[in-house]
């Protein structure tokens, strides 16, 4: 795990546990409020796409994970190839800060894997609790739905919510339940 | 310093002497990270027994300060170094 961003031009000290977990409230809190607007806009037709998307850029320049931008290191626990062009985004100062670039950088050492795995097993319990309550609402949308008639919206939109709510939850929890969990960092020294 | 051996095994179950060791040799942990190919964060995790190491670490660990494994890691309470050289001494009285 990365100490430090650098978000538009300025760092970002996260080696305080309060920091990450400022960071990790700060993003859900976003993706509500973004995915709420976008149901506002169009119900999800065109935007659901867009809300996957904000959450891969989330990954890349904040938490990390599944790529060698954000705080975690990539998942893969193996060096990434490098380009030598700069991405895109250098240019926008959106990169993230990516100190000294030596290939161990990004390779995840026994006690990282162990919480990598550790973070995806807590995340999949969250996520197998969902997958229950989608198989309800899905069973109760197609065989009975004389159930949701008090729901305020049409069961199928429901369901597609709860759907889009958990590919982003299923791209971001592990990342997270690190960061959360992960206690301040220390000096080197 | 505290050491998990001062204040017990930590969530591994293992009492260890790394932070005596760095102390003694002046070694960061940073330096020493670097020596196992490890992240620093995972060395000061090891010295307060909050993770134990795998065997291949450990292994490593012992060969880095050119000590037997057991005189690093032990799952019971580690004896000062001093008291295991010279033996048990009697405090002097103040009296």
């Amino acid at each position: 795990m990365k100490a430090e961003l650098v978000l538009m031009g300025k760092r970002v000290d996260m080696a305080p546990q309060n920091h990450r977990r400022a960071l990790v409230a700060l993003i859900y809190g976003t993706l509500a409020v973004l995915m709420a607007g976008l149901y506002w806009l169009d119900g999800w037709r065109t935007t659901g796409y867009y809300l996957v998307f904000a959450t891969f850029l989330i990954n890349r320049l904040l938490l990390g994970g599944y790529n060698f931008g954000g705080l975690i290191k990539p998942f893969s626990g193996k060096p990434p190839a490098r380009s030598e062009q700069a991405p895109p985004f250098l240019l926008l100062a959106l990169r993230v800060y990516e100190p000294g670039p030596a290939r161990s950088e990004y390779r995840s050492d026994e006690r990282e894997l162990a919480q990598r795995d550790r973070a995806h097993y807590q995340a999949y319990q969250a996520l197998a609790s969902v997958l229950a309550i989608l198989w309800l609402l899905s069973g109760w949308s197609a065989f009975a739905p004389h159930l949701l008639t008090w729901l305020p919206v049409a069961p199928a939109l429901l369901v597609f919510g709860v759907v889009l709510a958990s590919v982003v939850v299923a791209l971001t929890l592990p990342q997270a339940i690190l960061l959360w969990t992960e206690p301040d960092m220390e000096e080197a020294q | 310093m505290i050491t998990s051996t001062d204040r017990g095994p930590g969530e591994s179950g293992l009492y260890n002497r790394i932070a005596v060791l760095r102390a003694e040799r002046g070694i960061s942990r940073q330096d020493l990270a670097t020596a196992l190919d490890v992240n620093y964060q995972t060395i000061g995790f090891l010295e307060r027994g909050t993770y134990g190491p795998s065997l291949k670490l450990a292994l490593e660990i012992g060969e880095y300060f050119g000590l037997p494994v057991e005189a690093i890691f032990s799952t019971r309470p580690l004896e000062p170094l001093s008291q295991q050289v010279y033996g048990t001494a009697k405090l002097k009285s103040t009296a």
